[in-house]
């Protein structure tokens, strides 16, 4: 009896919390694929009857088939017309957020992992020091570093580059980076440390031969990390990018929500196209990220 | 909770310091010192600068240097005071709810049964999607004409025609505050969880032993055992709320009127609508320092046992 009980206390449990975190998501996707008619019904159509690819087609094959003001007039049996032109922009954007992410996870592990390495596993004059220094970075808002950025990146001439996004994103990951690769670091044993350099092995070689590769699973965690948050973030790309050249996946899509004419149906579709990609690698991932979490304690 | 940085054993804090340690350190060092003393510090301090002046971009051949006037500005202003109420209670609003959802969430994943790690990786769902992505998600929920909030209630009478949500200033920050919440659950509920795993499981079975009951283990080992965590996830999840812009920006643009007009629009709308850098940079530099007595906090927490 108490097992019964039990039993269906966690079941009724686990299905309230599938439905907590999955529902939102699922009407996100049951809308980007429904038909006009069924978007715009009263009470809502929660699964469409006559599912339809047509809106992704207009944003992945929108080279082929060019959304003009006069195509769209005419009217698409799916959308009801209501494709944006700008629809063609996602696909370059998130080529630009692809790029972005690239670059920000390599300068981050460039930069963080011989820091990581010194900071764990040396002692030399000035390690409290920069341990102190590294968390204090970690807690600066963003939006404190806007004005600031904005005033440089213009005087520099980087205004609508990528540059300008992948020099700040370094502001707000490398600090996190550098803390999860020391706790990791921290945990591996010294006498490895020792062993290496009693063997002639100079401190770069002990840690690219020894430690890096027995922090691998740190530095998957790193690497998700640095990668979401550079793909996730919208303040200062909203600042920095004006056009198609530097815009990333988030602004492009921000710009949907705002524009009435647009059917919801298409702006649901860019949602679950920016969704998908950190969703199934924070999914299949996982185990990565929840030990990188716990060790990192917080994400800044 | 068990970061337990620059905690080095004894024997290896008595050698001596080697040159070629010292020397070694600070080359693997410098990369990182070097970028983030460009692209953190020095901002920060510019920032500071720049807000003794008086800087718009409206007039940019003509900026004065005017000591605090552009902090005494923000003062004065009384949208900056409500602005400074609307996140108290944004915030407020947001971290309770984080708190109990999460604890709740972690309770659940504590127990063994088959199934638990697939609803692991469902929690990673909302903590992944990108925060533009969730805020166009939780638009569509409540839009007033065809959104899934007023079909849901509609079907379940709970009310008989469609409401407008986000344009009732009543409810805004709530709803905004509810999206901010679904994101951040993921995140507290993992930290718990590891909250939960480092209590003693000896205490639990001494105190059914001792004849507690479901209820008094929990409040007297289980919420004392999470103290740390909880103290861990409230300290960040305030910083998050208190700096929080974007779904304020997809949501409802700092409406209606000034109902969701919070201090990080508040920095928004005078940089980069009204130009006006100078008492921008004032109002994100306050925003700064209280995030970052808060951060202080969380570091000392984090680094205690330095």
């Amino acid at each position: 009896m108490r097992n019964l009980g039990r039993n269906l206390l966690l079941f009724a449990a686990s299905a309230l919390f599938l439905a907590y975190v999955l529902a939102p998501v699922a009407w996100l996707v049951s809308s980007s694929v429904q038909q006009e008619s069924e978007i715009t019904s009263r009470p809502p159509q929660w699964i469409p009857r006559q599912p339809t690819l047509e809106n992704f087609e207009a944003i992945f094959a929108a080279e082929a088939k060019q959304v003009t003001y006069e195509t769209r007039r005419q009217g698409d049996p799916a959308t009801g017309g209501f494709i944006p032109s700008t629809a063609r922009d996602l696909v370059p954007a998130m080529w630009n957020s692809l790029i972005v992410a690239v670059a920000v996870v390599v300068l981050n592990l460039v930069v963080g992992v011989p820091a990581a390495y010194a900071m764990a596993k040396i002692r030399f004059i000035g390690r409290s020091g920069s341990i102190y220094f590294m968390l204090s970075t970690r807690v600066i808002p963003d939006i404190a570093l806007v004005v600031p950025f904005f005033l440089f990146i213009h005087k520099l001439g980087l205004l609508d580059h990528l540059g300008s996004l992948i020099i700040t994103y370094l502001a707000i990951t490398v600090p996190f980076t550098v803390f999860i690769l020391v706790s990791y670091f921290e945990s591996l044993p010294d006498e490895l440390d020792k062993a290496a350099r009693v063997d002639g092995c100079s401190r770069l070689q002990t840690l690219l031969r020894v430690y890096v590769p027995l922090a691998t699973p740190s530095l998957v965690a790193v690497v998700l990390f640095t990668f979401l948050t550079s793909w996730n973030e919208f303040l200062l790309a909203l600042m920095f990018t004006q056009t198609q050249a530097s815009q990333t996946m988030p602004i492009v899509v921000a710009a949907f929500t705002s524009d009435f004419t647009i059917s919801f149906s298409f702006i649901n579709a860019a949602g679950v196209i920016a969704v998908i990609p950190p969703v199934v690698l924070a999914v299949v991932f996982e185990r990565y990220i929840v030990s990188g979490l716990t060790a990192g304690a917080v994400k800044g | 909770m068990s970061a337990r940085i620059g905690a080095l054993p004894g024997a290896f804090r008595a050698a001596p310091v080697s040159r070629y340690d010292q020397a070694a350190a600070m080359w693997l060092l410098a990369p990182m010192l070097v970028v983030l003393l460009a692209v953190a510090v020095f901002p920060v301090l510019y920032s500071f600068w720049v807000s003794l002046f008086d800087l718009k971009l409206t007039r940019p051949h003509r900026v004065p240097f005017v000591w605090f006037e552009n902090y005494a500005i923000v003062f004065q202003d009384p949208l900056f005071w409500s602005s400074v109420w609307r996140t108290t209670w944004f915030t407020l609003m947001s971290v309770t709810a984080i708190l109990v959802i999460a604890l709740l969430i972690a309770i659940l994943l504590n127990e063994e049964f088959p199934g638990r790690r697939f609803l692991s990786a469902m929690l990673l769902v909302p903590w992944a999607i990108p925060y533009v992505a969730n805020g166009l998600m939780w638009k569509w929920i409540y839009d007033s004409g065809y959104g899934a909030l007023n079909g849901l209630l509609l079907q379940l009478d709970f009310i008989d025609k469609y409401m407008f949500w986000l344009g009732d200033p009543d409810k805004t920050l709530a709803l905004i505050a509810n999206a901010f919440v679904w994101k951040e659950v993921p995140l507290a509920a993992i930290l718990l969880l590891v909250g939960l795993k480092s209590i003693p499981a000896d205490l639990y079975s001494a105190a059914r032993v001792d004849g507690a009951n479901l209820w008094r283990r929990f409040v007297h080992i289980t919420l004392p055992g999470l103290r740390p965590a909880f103290m861990l996830v409230m300290i960040y999840e305030t910083m998050m709320a208190i700096r929080h812009f974007d779904l304020f920006f997809i949501l409802t643009e700092g409406g209606p009127a000034e109902a969701s007009h919070v201090l990080a629009w508040q920095v928004y709308v005078e940089t980069f609508r009204k130009l006006s850098f100078g008492t921008g940079s004032a109002l994100a530099y306050i925003m700064a320092l209280v995030t970052f007595l808060l951060a202080f906090w969380l570091i000392r927490m984090l680094g205690r046992k330095l």
